[in-house]
């Protein structure tokens, strides 16, 4: 068994606070928190903490802000808490370096599987690139090596840009990617931040690739956001 | 009159009758012998003067300068005022006439429009206003509900930590997050309605799939409700128009969850889309027991809930709410009974109205 994970939580109500402590700890997790940004920091420099999670509105400092200053000397992960329809915070704090984010209120399941991504991320090494050669989720198999995806064990052909995403995507899967990350990741980072070609593919691999493109099962939109591709069942 | 409006008119005022000049001696010099043309300069002159300035004084005052130049300038003896020629105070009346005419007619117009604008200036705002008190009446009377609801469990559950068995315990804080997640949809709703009435009854428009609205709606159904059963469909052919997404997936959102809550059957619901060619049109149809006649008309006022039963409590506002994003849109939603229950449809046109950019 692994040690156990240090946590750190920053978030200033005292009530939300106390439950996901509760459900962190009784998860296995290390948890020590703050109730604003500047404790917070110097418990996060000062501890070294493996991820943390940050709800955007504190009182004494703006959560991008908080974010930029931590990605300034680490490259922990950050999951942010945040409110359901403000999606251009959302953005702002993906752009500025955060992991991932979780939509107030969530259940105990998501926060548990979107921690768990968020510190694969750090246990793979370097960066996003997973060491895996090949993603499984269903009856969806991704082969990087060979460039092969299948479904029910039969071969589907993809362009070279579906392929392309699908690759990024799956290679960050359980984690949320931003239309322009996407994009710069896919065709280059001066491209046109007009993503509806990117809408196209997305319809296209959705047409290929799941049964009902109403009712996905591999790769969901988060509204404003970006898209999510369902975790990887060989990790 | 506004100094300003002063310096304005006389601007216009000469510099309207300098043209005129300027032009008239150019057909003076080009055509000779045309002393028509000239005059008739002069009265297109005149008439832009009157439409654009206000009040009756510059119209008059530059049509006795326009009889005087033409006298002086382009009538013989040239340089000489000479009002001995024949039928030259004809002429003159003319001008007059014309000035007179133009000017009375453009001031009623303009006082005519100014009162329209404000009359629908006034209009807007009291509809706005008797949106934003109904919604407000609504909200009260909805919230209170399920917090009376909260606060007795709570309140039970302390006061009796000790005589109650595992079960009761149990059942009372169900209850308690029954009513928690009915009040974070209610208080979901009202957020959206604050992202319209930020940007006075105007939504945020950017080009969106309509299969990831849909699909997005879907899954956040099957977050708060696990077993609903929805037969989902959209076009093959992509459909990408302008809106604000979170809205319209709230409206979509809300539909389906009454359509599970309030159909009062266990028959899949259905949503599509179709395509037209000014709009796309959302569907969600269920197999239920329909919506009363009577009801039909009003049910997307919100007005219809207060006073009435708690039986659909949170039907009322989630629906007006839908009426206000969808008309905020430049849609329309509406309900129809079909043979077996109740369909809720709403379309969007696929074009932004030319205000919209």
């Amino acid at each position: 068994m692994n040690p156990k994970k240090q946590l750190l939580l920053i978030e200033d109500e005292r009530n939300i606070c106390n439950f996901i402590m509760t459900t962190l700890k009784s998860n296995d997790y290390k948890v020590s928190y703050a109730l604003n940004a500047q404790t917070g920091l110097s418990l996060a420099a000062s501890q070294c903490p493996d991820l943390i999670l940050l709800d955007l509105g504190l009182p004494d400092m703006d959560g991008i802000d908080v974010i930029k200053k931590i990605r300034s000397w680490s490259n922990l992960p950050i999951i942010v808490i945040s409110a359901r329809t403000q999606e251009k915070e959302k953005v702002e704090a993906l752009d500025a370096g955060a992991d991932d984010y979780i939509t107030k209120p969530f259940g105990t399941s998501e926060l548990m599987a979107r921690i768990r991504t968020a510190l694969r991320r750090t246990a793979s090494g370097s960066g996003s690139q997973s060491p895996q050669n090949r993603y499984t989720a269903g009856s969806l198999v991704i082969d990087y090596e060979k460039h092969i995806i299948t479904i029910d064990g039969e071969i589907v052909h993809f362009t070279q840009i579906e392929y392309k995403i699908l690759t990024f995507l799956s290679q960050n899967a359980g984690r949320v990617i931003t239309y322009d990350s996407l994009i710069s990741h896919v065709w280059g980072p001066f491209a046109d931040s007009n993503n509806r070609i990117l809408r196209v593919n997305m319809a296209n691999i959705r047409r290929k690739l799941e049964n009902n493109p109403a009712d996905p099962h591999y790769i969901f939109t988060e509204i404003g956001i970006g898209y999510r591709m369902i975790d990887n069942e060989n990790q | 009159m506004i100094k300003s409006q002063k310096i304005t008119n006389l601007i216009i005022t000469v510099s309207c009758l300098t043209a005129a000049t300027a032009l008239a001696f150019l057909f003076f010099y080009l055509v000779p012998n045309n002393g028509s043309n000239i005059a008739l300069i002069y009265i297109l002159a005149l008439i832009v003067i009157v439409r654009f300035t206000d009040g009756y004084l510059p119209g008059l005052f530059s049509s006795v300068i326009a009889v005087i130049c033409v006298n002086f300038l382009f009538t013989y003896p040239y340089f000489e005022l000479n009002f001995t020629l024949a039928g030259y105070p004809i002429t003159f009346l003319e001008m007059l006439a014309v000035t007179l005419f133009t000017s009375t007619m453009t001031t009623s117009m303009k006082e005519q429009a100014k009162l329209i604008a404000e009359r629908d200036k006034l209009l807007s705002e009291a509809e706005k206003e008797k949106m934003r008190a109904n919604l407000l009446r609504a909200v009260s009377h909805d919230l209170r509900t399920p917090l009376t609801g909260i606060i007795g469990a709570s309140a039970s559950y302390l006061e009796n930590d000790g005589t109650l068995s595992d079960s009761e315990k149990n059942s009372i804080v169900m209850h308690i997050q029954e009513d928690a997640n009915w009040l974070l949809n209610m208080v979901e709703n009202l957020l959206s309605v604050t992202r319209i009435y930020d940007q006075s009854t105007k939504v945020k428009k950017t080009d969106e799939s309509v299969e990831e609205v849909v699909s997005a709606a879907m899954l956040r159904l099957k977050k708060r409700i696990p077993d609903a059963q929805v037969n989902v469909s959209v076009p093959d052919e992509l459909l990408i128009i302008p809106m604000d997404a979170i809205l319209i997936e709230q409206v979509l959102l809300n539909l389906l969850e009454n359509a599970i809550i309030h159909s009062q059957s266990e028959k899949p619901i259905l949503c599509f889309v179709d395509d037209d060619s000014q709009t796309v049109t959302f569907h969600v149809k269920d197999f239920g027991i329909g919506i009363a006649e009577n009801r039909q008309y009003d049910i997307f006022d919100g007005s219809s809930y207060t006073g009435s039963t708690d039986s659909n409590k949170g039907m009322g506002i989630g629906l007006s709410i839908c009426k206000t994003i969808i008309t905020a849109h430049g849609g329309i939603i509406n309900v129809r009974n079909h043979e077996h229950g109740a369909e809720f449809y709403f379309s969007l046109p696929k074009e932004r109205a030319p205000h919209e950019s």
